[in-house]
């Protein structure tokens, strides 16, 4: 690392903080700063960075307070985006602080704004002459505003332009070496979000509430304003407990799904069944819960979800098997097996009687009335809900405990602390469980109620621990990933590709019975029963969260839990625009798996960035087929390995596959 | 159980046979072109989709002013769509080597979504398309009477045929899809090739789509393939990637589709049960599909 004092950003980081500054500077000239206050059906005061408000909403009368400071912090944020284009067109040393400047500005003007709302909202509340009802509508208004497009933007691109910038240095660039995993699922990510803005722009007219003709320039504001709103409102459950407990509620079965189609992954199978495994897992889970032994009392409960379980796993085993015994597609049988499941779903629960050989005969697992559902489940069966199974206070009293926060925070630290230490993960592990048990009556009083967050959620996290410890501590993981990697290799290396090939299809369809477990024994329906209405189709939805996990415990668990947001935030856009539906979310998920599958049109110098020494060297001379790395860092390239799961980089085809 | 037999012997049940393999045949004819050339096509199912919904919303669209024509607007702008959705396979597959099976499963994704988003933006219901008051004629005798694409299906298995084996076209194109490597160095261009091919199995499943929303019914509904593309694949496979094979395959999947509809009205079996009829049967035909003669180089990009 000598010739660290030479280095200058590459041109490619250069770049990339150019046209990121760039378009956050055209963001904030042509879209609006801030909003002011939001009414009910997303009209809203909007802010220019002009200094020019736009009030669109119903309440023409609403008082603008002063904006002033926020302003003038806004117009310093666009001065270092200017700097920082300058200083990036000439890959200056510097451009990093403008940068990071920038981000910093942006988010002072998001507090000031924030501030002054606050003030609005403390004004109304001491207002002792407005009624109710009107209190809280103005409340609402006020609390519904916040930083726009024109504030948004500037902060993302000063922290991409920082990063890009500090590639300049080895310890930095090293460090984000390590992140460059999540360079194919964000570019996705943003790529989803910008064709889901432009469908957005198509199909919902500019909301205009004031009655008042709207002009060209005011008409594109609240275009513009509609698209961050409508982006807001997704992403806006991770702000608040309830709804975040809802988002994770939703992202149970998808942590099932995408640990299931991940699975597969890592063999080199595409598990697109996870809807019919789904669905044989509840039937399990539901024919052990409802018709098992009432003797067992609570021991009914594992029983349960094992046969959970043990439905899913069937159903994976299935293509499994036919693949390796008649090499026939794993991708096409998985696909008719889910219609299979599915009508043996409607079949079981779907109507009274049904006729066979010529007679009729009554249905034995449907509840008696009209709704197509099983008999309720035996108390002893069901899941209780996560916030009553963490419930430390007494009897009518909400008072979540601390016990399993504290535990993950230390197992984390721990593991960061104690890396490379032999037993590291096991001490981090033991000194979390007698933490979490210490802690465990120390509780937080919480005021929600009705969230169906339940069981579930935990077994969900255990199978994220089983995933990771089988496929990377295990010797059958080991071959597992050997014959997801080159199956002829893995064959020569005395690893039987058919064995591997059934293990791993089990194992993921008994990762998507579970998710039946949150259906069935976790009430996650509002009744602990099999109903007709279980959607099954999360089951696709795991494609996209192991994609976007890049088939990693982690990845898997962060994208279930983003998609979770999403999906939960798509109820309000629905509920307040009249021309969007919660679809617009479905749409958002094949983009994401369609853009990683393009690996993020990243080019390969982006993914894969030469280290700041090879850049200085290609610097001084001019010549970048001549420059070389010393062996330690030579070896520090190598050990990172490429991203992106989506991409075929190598030929990896079975022998007699059809 | 005489009374079945009778039933089966009807002009109405060689009617539901007819109409119950033609989706599957234009279809797997589609991934026919798209395989042979070597991309992997699984998102058959998806363009049937788009198809369907670019048949019925514009022939919606254009009726006021087309009048009589606007249904054959409809299956010229079904199959514009399907080839369009098919080029974006084939961007993603061809030029940045895409994992096949992944870009095609994005594509069927895209599929569930674009639908619902789009009915609800132009009609308000996110599940179904307004009936349009023009479907395509039928033509034909009695009760054997259909819609233009029918005949179009056969009639495209002897073009297919004929171009396949008696073109320099269908030449190059088997050339792509097993050797590429060879082909490139005779001349031929393989990604111009692959772009075709694709193009054309969308432009052929997207006709599939316009035959089921305004040739068989005259509307678009949610999930109007039912699944049809994945069976064709499987009809593919089980024709061994052949014309006359994938009619054969087609045919048969055909049978046992309209047996499932017929024999559902009756009391033998669980009408629910015999719906999964087809879908059991696509499993076991490629159990019994000797070993493979797949193109060589299916599913793997070139160059680049």
């Amino acid at each position: 690392m000598t010739h660290v004092s030479h280095s200058r950003p590459s041109g490619d980081a250069a770049r990339i903080a150019l046209i990121a500054c760039a378009v956050a500077i055209a963001g904030m000239l042509l879209a609006p700063l801030a909003t002011l206050g939001r009414g009910f059906s997303a009209d809203a005061i909007l802010l220019h960075i002009s200094g020019s408000v736009m009030n669109l909403s119903s309440s023409q009368d609403a008082p603008v307070h002063p904006t002033a400071a926020v302003l003038a912090l806004a117009w310093a944020t666009l001065a270092s985006l200017v700097a920082t284009v300058a200083g990036a067109v000439t890959r200056q040393r510097w451009f990093w602080l403008t940068g990071l400047l920038a981000f910093a500005l942006a988010v002072a003007a998001v507090f000031t704004l924030g501030g002054a709302l606050n003030d609005e909202i403390n004004r109304i509340s001491a207002d002792t002459a407005l009624r109710p009802g009107a209190k809280r509508q103005l409340r609402n208004f006020y609390s519904s505003g916040g930083m726009n497009l024109g504030l948004f933007l500037p902060a993302l691109a000063g922290l991409i332009a920082a990063g890009a910038g500090l590639s300049q240095f080895s310890r930095a660039w090293a460090a984000l070496n390590r992140l460059r995993g999540l360079l194919v699922p964000a570019a996705a990510i943003g790529l989803a979000v910008l064709v889901g803005a432009v469908v957005v722009l198509i199909v919902q007219p500019a909301v205009n509430e004031s009655g008042l003709p709207l002009t060209f320039w005011n008409g594109w504001m609240a275009k513009a304003d509609l698209v961050y709103f409508v982006y807001s409102t997704l992403f806006a459950p991770v702000t608040a407990f309830g709804p975040l407990l809802d988002s994770l509620k939703i992202a149970t079965p998808l942590i099932f799904t995408g640990l299931s189609v991940a699975f597969a992954f890592r063999t080199g199978l595409f598990n697109i069944g996870a809807p019919g495994q789904l669905t044989m897992g509840a039937i399990g889970a539901m024919l052990v819960g409802v018709y098992g032994p009432s003797g067992l009392g609570w021991g009914l409960l594992p029983l349960s979800v094992l046969a959970a379980a043990a439905g899913g796993a069937l159903w994976g085993a299935i293509p499994g098997l036919l693949k390796a015994r008649f090499g026939s597609s794993e991708v096409i049988n998985t696909i008719m097996l889910n219609y299979v499941a599915s009508s043996i779903f409607v079949f079981m629960i779907g109507s009274e009687s049904f006729p066979f050989l010529g007679r009729t005969y009554t249905q034995p697992f449907k509840a008696q009335g009209s709704n197509p559902q099983s008999e309720l489940l035996q108390e002893g069966s069901r899941l209780p809900p996560l916030l009553d199974l963490l419930n430390v206070g007494g009897s009518g009293q909400r008072t979540v405990s601390i016990g399993l926060l504290v535990a993950a925070v230390v197992f984390f630290a721990g593991r960061l602390l104690l890396r490379g230490r032999k037993y590291g993960a096991l001490i981090a592990g033991v000194a979390a469980a007698v933490l979490a048990a210490v802690t465990w009556r120390i509780g937080i009083p919480v005021d929600v109620t009705g969230s169906r967050l339940n069981g579930s959620f935990l077994i969900a996290l255990a199978c994220v621990a089983l995933f990771g410890t089988l496929m990377w501590r295990t010797a059958t993981g080991y071959a597992l990933r050997a014959v997801g990697l080159s199956p002829r290799a893995a064959e020569y290396g005395g690893i039987s590709v058919a064995r591997g090939t059934i293990l791993a299809m089990t194992i993921a369809g008994a990762f998507a019975g579970l998710a039946g477990t949150h259906y069935v024994n976790g009430g996650a329906l509002n009744e602990y029963r099999l109903t007709l209405n279980t959607p099954v189709n999360v089951g696709f939805d795991g494609i996209a969260v192991a994609l976007m996990g890049q088939s990693t415990p982690a990845g898997v668990v962060a994208s279930s839990v983003l998609f979770g947001t999403i999906d939960t935030g798509s109820i309000n856009v629905q509920q307040k625009l009249d021309k969007v539906s919660n679809d617009i979310v479905t749409i958002l998920k094949a983009l994401i798996v369609l853009f990683i599958a393009a690996g993020g049109f990243l080019s390969r110098r982006v993914t894969d960035p030469p280290p700041p020494p090879l850049v200085a060297e290609t610097d001084r001379t001019g010549k970048p087929e001549q420059a070389s790395l010393d062996s330690s860092a030579a070896h520090l390239e190598r050990s990172t390995p490429l991203p992106n799961v989506g991409q075929s980089s190598e030929q990896i085809k079975r022998e007699g596959d059809k | 159980m005489d009374g079945v037999f009778d039933q089966l012997l009807t002009t109405a049940f060689l009617a539901t046979f007819i109409r119950s393999t033609v989706p599957l045949l234009l279809t797997a004819l589609g991934g026919l072109f798209s395989e042979r050339s070597g991309v992997v096509n699984i998102a058959l199912d998806g363009l049937i989709i788009f198809g369907a919904l670019a048949g019925a919303v514009s022939t919606k669209l254009l009726e006021p002013s087309l009048g009589a024509a606007a249904p054959w607007a409809g299956w010229l702008f079904g199959m514009l769509v399907g080839g369009l959705i098919a080029w974006i396979h084939a961007v993603l597959s061809i030029k940045y080597r895409a994992n096949q099976v992944i870009s095609g499963t994005a594509i069927n994704l895209l599929a569930s979504g674009v639908p619902a988003v789009l009915l609800t933006a132009l009609y308000g219901v996110s599940n179904e398309s307004p009936k349009v008051e023009r479907a395509l004629p039928l033509w034909g005798v009695a009760e054997l009477r259909f819609s233009p694409p029918v005949y179009f299906a056969f009639l495209a298995v002897a073009v297919t045929w004929y171009v396949m084996y008696r073109t320099p076209f269908g030449l190059r194109l088997r050339a792509t899809g097993e050797q590429p490597g060879a082909a490139a160095s005779m001349g031929v261009n393989v990604s111009r090739m692959r772009y075709s091919a694709v193009i054309l199995s969308g432009v052929l499943a997207g006709t599939a789509g316009v035959f089921l929303s305004i040739g068989n019914l005259d509307s678009y509904v949610r999930n109007i393939s039912a699944g049809g593309g994945f069976i064709a694949l499987a009809a593919l496979i089980f024709g061994q990637w052949k014309p006359l094979g994938v009619l054969a395959a087609t045919l048969l999947f055909g049978l046992l589709q309209a047996l499932s509809i017929v024999l559902g009205g009756n009391d033998i079996l669980p009408p629910t049960l015999m719906q999964a009829l087809p879908y059991l049967i696509t499993i076991l035909a490629l159990i019994f599909t000797g070993r493979s003669r797949a193109p060589k180089a299916l599913g793997t990009p070139y160059g680049g």
